[in-house]
This record gives structure tokens, sequence and C-alpha cells, in this order.
């Protein structure tokens, strides 16, 4: 039972990585059809709220990290269809369920996490050039702590500690730019490069303690080849590479990686779709 | 499409780096030369040569961690760790040692802030050389908010070092393999120092930390492995000074320590999950707590006889000073909140195939704040003097 609880502890938490990369339709500036839903095994659910309003949550997460996403329509401006999405999430369960001793313990257990909120604010424009979907998105990243964060309980990981430095570094800035193409009729190629910064990350820490906190960026890119079944199912998979600078210094990594065999192994990932009667 | 795939590939080499490191039997060490060394060259002069070995405790003093004490800490504030190493430099400095054999030292650990402790002290003392070899190199330990880990075992000299190698030692066998991947991969740090070599025979310093917690027959394999490579260097008519934390009581020595290092309400589980009581004191039969047990195998009480038959020991064991408290080495870190007691076993040694000046062997029980370890320290004469 013990083994179980770790291993969903930490599949909820890198599922929560995974499921912040946009696979289906929502990676742009366009919603979903009213009605719609999509749902992936590390996806959040999607759900076309109307023709101007998606909304999406992590129904696993949820329990463990409340989370809730909604993009907005905008007016279109020259020529590329444009978004604002809200994002809202508490980490602090589930940051403090892998703050523990023994395995699985990704944080010292003997420092409390407080309560904290993130909140992400994006605005994405697509258009389609030469018959690629061209994806532009911007936004800011706030991290809201009600109390004392150690700066100890960073989790030096890639896609991990760039999102989570936010509630040290109070602000970041995000933005990236995703290439779709379709092609053979059923098929899909993605591309994108995604920033991640947290500007100005030494300076803020006025406690000598923080001397030495580094890890101003993160240079995100992903590969993927879908094969789209049908409206209603989809199958995924693909690489993603990390570079970035953490409080030890710089490192690249390929992702999905699994430790024991040193290997890299393709994202696999099966999305489901429908619409709501 | 091409461009793709290409940078694809480069992507691929250049993420290869392995999560944990697993190294060759011999591998070559890191090098290191202090930033501030004021000459490209230190030069031995002559007169006696200063050997300390000092298992440092990666800077953490008498930290309460969870891995070696009846402590639940796990990461250290990084004034606590730059208090303790500052203090760690100027004892080194006071002593003015010439060679210095250390273990458990950091070089990139959430632990200990990811400070480079082998450049820092390099950088603080009159030492102006180093070599280090990784006994333990993970991007991340995901068992007790360890995170990131990158220790091991350094030599710092004041003279030019060159042919530095890591052996390694084998690996445990009582342990399943999740664990045992994730575990330490202990080694042995050998190093040449030309300035000191004499008539025509090299100069060699060898660090040692052998197991600490294995209750199978590892530590025989690491201390035989340790007698071999000396051996080889003897065998060779090279000269060598060596050391370290063997984790090794002298022959005559009490080996149980379960009942005085057990925590309080710790009971022995087993990998069944099955919880009982430890036994009792100097009972062969277990259960034994890891690392306070030193009869695990036959002869392991006997274990370092060969070394004491074979060479020079810095603290003389033949008129039993090895067996006085006064030279003492060690006590787990919260044994003095709990009994009082300060250091009640020998685990560490200094050793050579030459001459040490007679009685300048000394264990500085004076560095108790500084670590759960106490340094060892002996002159070498070499033969021209």
């Amino acid at each position: 039972m013990k083994k179980i609880q770790i291993l969903l502890t930490n599949f909820l938490f890198f599922s929560f990585l995974f499921s912040s990369d946009n696979f289906w339709s929502s990676h742009s500036a366009n919603l979903l059809e009213k009605n719609r839903w999509e749902i992936g095994m590390f996806q959040p659910f999607r759900y076309g709220y109307s023709e101007k309003i998606e909304y999406s949550i992590h129904p696993i997460l949820f329990f463990a990290m409340p989370n809730i996403s909604v993009k907005k329509s905008e007016n279109t401006m020259w020529g590329f269809s444009a978004a604002s999405q809200f994002s809202l999430n508490y980490p602090t369960p589930l940051l403090n369920m892998v703050s523990r001793k023994g395995i699985g313990g990704l944080i010292d257990p003997n420092l409390e996490v407080p309560p904290m909120l993130g909140l992400s604010v994006s605005w994405l424009m697509s258009k389609i050039i030469l018959d690629f979907n061209l994806t532009i998105k911007n936004g800011l990243d706030f991290g809201l702590t009600y109390g004392s964060l150690d700066k100890r309980s960073s989790i030096d990981l890639p896609l991990v500690y760039h999102r989570l430095g936010v509630y040290n570094n109070g602000w970041g800035y995000h933005t990236g730019i995703d290439i779709q193409k379709a092609f053979m009729g059923k098929f899909e190629i993605l591309f994108d490069i995604d920033l991640l910064l947290l500007p100005d990350l030494a300076s803020t820490q006025a406690n000598p303690d923080f001397k030495g906190l580094r890890g101003p960026y993160s240079i995100e890119h992903k590969l993927l080849l879908s094969w789209v079944k049908s409206d209603r199912f989809k199958v995924t998979t693909g690489y993603k590479f990390v570079n970035a600078e953490f409080p030890f210094g710089t490192q690249s990594r390929l992702l999905p990686y699994i430790p024991l065999s040193e290997k890299w192994v393709p994202i696999i990932e099966l999305q489901w779709a429908g619409v709501k009667k | 499409m091409k461009k793709v795939i290409a940078l694809s590939f480069l992507l691929f080499i250049f993420s290869c780096d392995p999560f944990v490191t697993e190294f060759a039997d011999i591998s070559e060490a890191e090098m290191y030369v202090a930033a501030n060394s004021s000459n490209s060259e230190q030069l031995y002069n002559g007169g006696q040569v200063k050997v300390v070995t000092w298992n440092i405790r990666f800077g953490s003093g008498r930290f309460p961690f969870f891995g070696d004490s009846c402590g639940d800490e796990v990461i250290a504030e990084n004034q606590t760790i730059n208090t303790i190493m500052k203090s760690i430099a100027d004892t080194l400095n006071s002593m003015n040692a010439d060679i210095v054999l250390l273990q458990e030292v950091d070089i990139s650990s959430k632990r200990t802030g990811y400070i480079d402790q082998v450049q820092y002290l390099l950088d603080n003392t009159n030492l102006n050389y180093g070599c280090y070899a990784s006994m333990w190199k993970a991007d991340f330990i995901p068992t007790d908010g360890i995170g990131k880990i990158n220790t091991g075992n350094a030599i710092l000299s004041k003279y030019p070092l060159t042919d530095a190698e890591r052996i390694q030692l084998s690996l445990r066998t009582d342990q399943d393999d999740l664990v045992q991947y994730f575990y330490l991969r202990r080694n042995i740090l050998k190093v040449k120092i030309p300035s000191l070599s004499q008539s025509g025979k090299d100069f060699y310093a060898v660090d040692i930390h052998a197991t600490a917690f294995a209750t199978d027959d590892t530590k025989e394999k690491h201390i035989s492995k340790y007698i071999e490579v000396l051996s080889d260097l003897d065998a060779g008519s090279a000269i060598f000074v060596s050391g370290g934390d063997l984790n090794s009581v002298p022959p005559g020595a009490s080996f149980d320590f379960c009942l005085l290092d057990k925590c309080e309400g710790e009971r022995f589980i087993d990998s069944d999950g099955s919880e009982s009581e430890y036994h009792s004191v100097d009972s062969l039969v277990g259960p034994h707590k890891e690392g306070s047990f030193f009869n695990n195998f036959e002869g392991e009480p006997d274990l370092l006889s060969p070394l004491y038959d074979s060479y020079q020991t810095a603290i003389s064991h033949s008129d039993g000073s090895s067996l006085v408290s006064s030279n003492f080495t060690h006590a787990p870190s919260t044994s003095f909140e709990r009994h009082a007691i300060m250091y009640d076993r020998k685990l560490d040694y200094l050793f050579t195939n030459g001459v040490w000046v007679a009685g300048s062997g000394y264990t500085h029980q004076g560095a108790w704040e500084l670590s759960d370890h106490m340094p060892v320290s002996a002159y070498y004469l070499p033969e021209s003097e």
C-alpha cells in the first residue's frame, strides 16, 4: 500500500509537469468547440463552455493540487486569432506530500511548504502561414506565498525548478513559439520552443542563506508526432528537451528519462474527446 | 525536415549524461588547483612531511544528519556549512599539513548548498593542489529530500599531483537493486607526488573510505582491495603514505556499539518489515544495527592485522596506543547529547611503507565540533632526512 501511495504521489507530481504541455488543439489560440471535451492520460480535462470560453482542470491532480485554467477568445489581431488564458493552482498539498522521509521524498521532510497560490496569465496568437499553424505566446507567472518559504525546499529538477521558482522569486515570464503541421491526412507534427525566466532572481534574496540561488532561465523544446485516428481519439509520441540553469549550474536533459535504465523513452500520450449532449 | 532530424540527433548526444553515475573499475580523478596559488609549482625543500587524514562529514560538524546519527535533519543551512568549512580550513592551516587525505567531501550537493568544498579548502588554506574521486554522484536522490549529490574522497597537497586514479570498490550485496542503484559507490583515491620522490622511488598518497553500513562481507572486500593497492605500490618499490576512514576497529578493540548507537525507540526492521529488538551487548547473534557492529563476518575484528603487520602506523598498535581512548576518532554526532560520549572507537588510520617520525602520531580530538570523525596526523620522515 505504501509503495502504491509513493508511486501515485510521484505520478501526480510528474503528470502535472507534462500536463502543462498542450498536446491537442489547446496549445493554440483556438478554442474547443462549444460542448466539446478532451482528456488525456497526462493531459487535463478541457471543455468548450461556450464559443468564447474554454476551461480545463486536471481531475486526478485536483485532489493534491487544486487547479483551473480558463481560456477566452479575443479579437483577431493582425490576422492572428487571439486568446487570453488565466490559470490558478494551489501546489501546497502536493508539495507537502513529497516532503517526506524515505523513498519518494523529493523535499526535506523537516521543511513545510506554506500555503501558496500560483497565477499565470498568457496571451496567445495563432495564424496559419503556408499550411503551418503558428502560435506565439507570452505571459507572466506569479507566486503568492502566505508564510515563509525555505529556499532549501526547491526541487532542483528540469521542468520543476523553474515552475516552482516563481514562489521564491515572486514572479516569472514565459514566452514561446509553436509550429504545427498536418500531413498525410491522419498525422500531425508539433515543434515548439519555450523560454521560462525568473528575472532578477539573485537580487531578490537579501538573506545570506539565499546566496548562490541561481537558475534564472529554462529553455524547453519539444517535438511531437501525433496520429489522429478520429476527432475522438489521438495518439502522440515525441520528446522534450530542456536546457536550464539551476542552483548548481547549467544542465541539459532529454525527457522522459528513466534513471534505472539510464535511457530516454519517448512520450506516449493517449487522448480522447467527445461532445457533451 | 533534415535539419529537424539533425537537431534531434545532437540533442541525444548532449543529453546523455547519466542520472546516477556508475564508475569504471579504474578511472581518472578530478584535478584541482588553488585559485590563489602564487607559484605555478611548489617544490619540496626537504624536511619532514606532515600527513593528515580527516573525514570532514561534508562540513556539517555535529549536524544531526538522518543518515549517520539519531537526527532527522537532511539539508543544513548554508550559514552552518560556511562556518564549519571556515573552521576546517583554519584547523588545516594551524596544522600546516603538507598532505591531507579527506573523506566525505561534497563538491556539488544540495545538502551543503552546492559549495565545492575541495576548491574552497584549496582557496582558503596553504594547500595548493588537489584531486577528487566521487563515491556518490547523482542528479537527484529521490529519498528524504536529499536531491542532487556529489560527495567523495579528496587529497590535498602543497606539492603538485599527477597520475590521480580512482579505484572502484565492491558494491554492497545486502541491498536490493533499486537501493543499490541510488547508493554510494566507494573508492580508493591514489595520486603521485613527484616532488617527494626519492632515490628513484615514486611517492604516492592513497586515500580510502571503506563501507560503513554493510552487513555482508563488503568491508572485507574493501580492505582486501586496499591492501592489494598498497602491496602493489610496495612491490613496485614506490613509497606511500596512506590512510582514511576504514570503518574498522583495531584488532582487540570492542566491536559492538549497537546498543550505544541505538536511537530512542529504534528497533530493527528486517526486509519484510517485521520489527524486533536489537540483541544484547556483545552477542554474536543479531540483529545488529548497521554501522555499529564490527563482527559481521569471520575475521572482521582482526581485519586490519595485515596492515599493522606490514606497514608502519601513525598510532602504534603493538604498545596498545590504538586501543586507548585518547586515540579514539569517532562517535555518532548525537552520542554526546544522548550518552555524554564524544568518541568511543577508532576508525581512522595512517599507514606508510616508509617511516613515521617516532611519536609524531596524534589524534586531534580537539576538533570534535567540526565533524563526527577526528583528524589523525603524523610526520613522514623521508629517507634523506
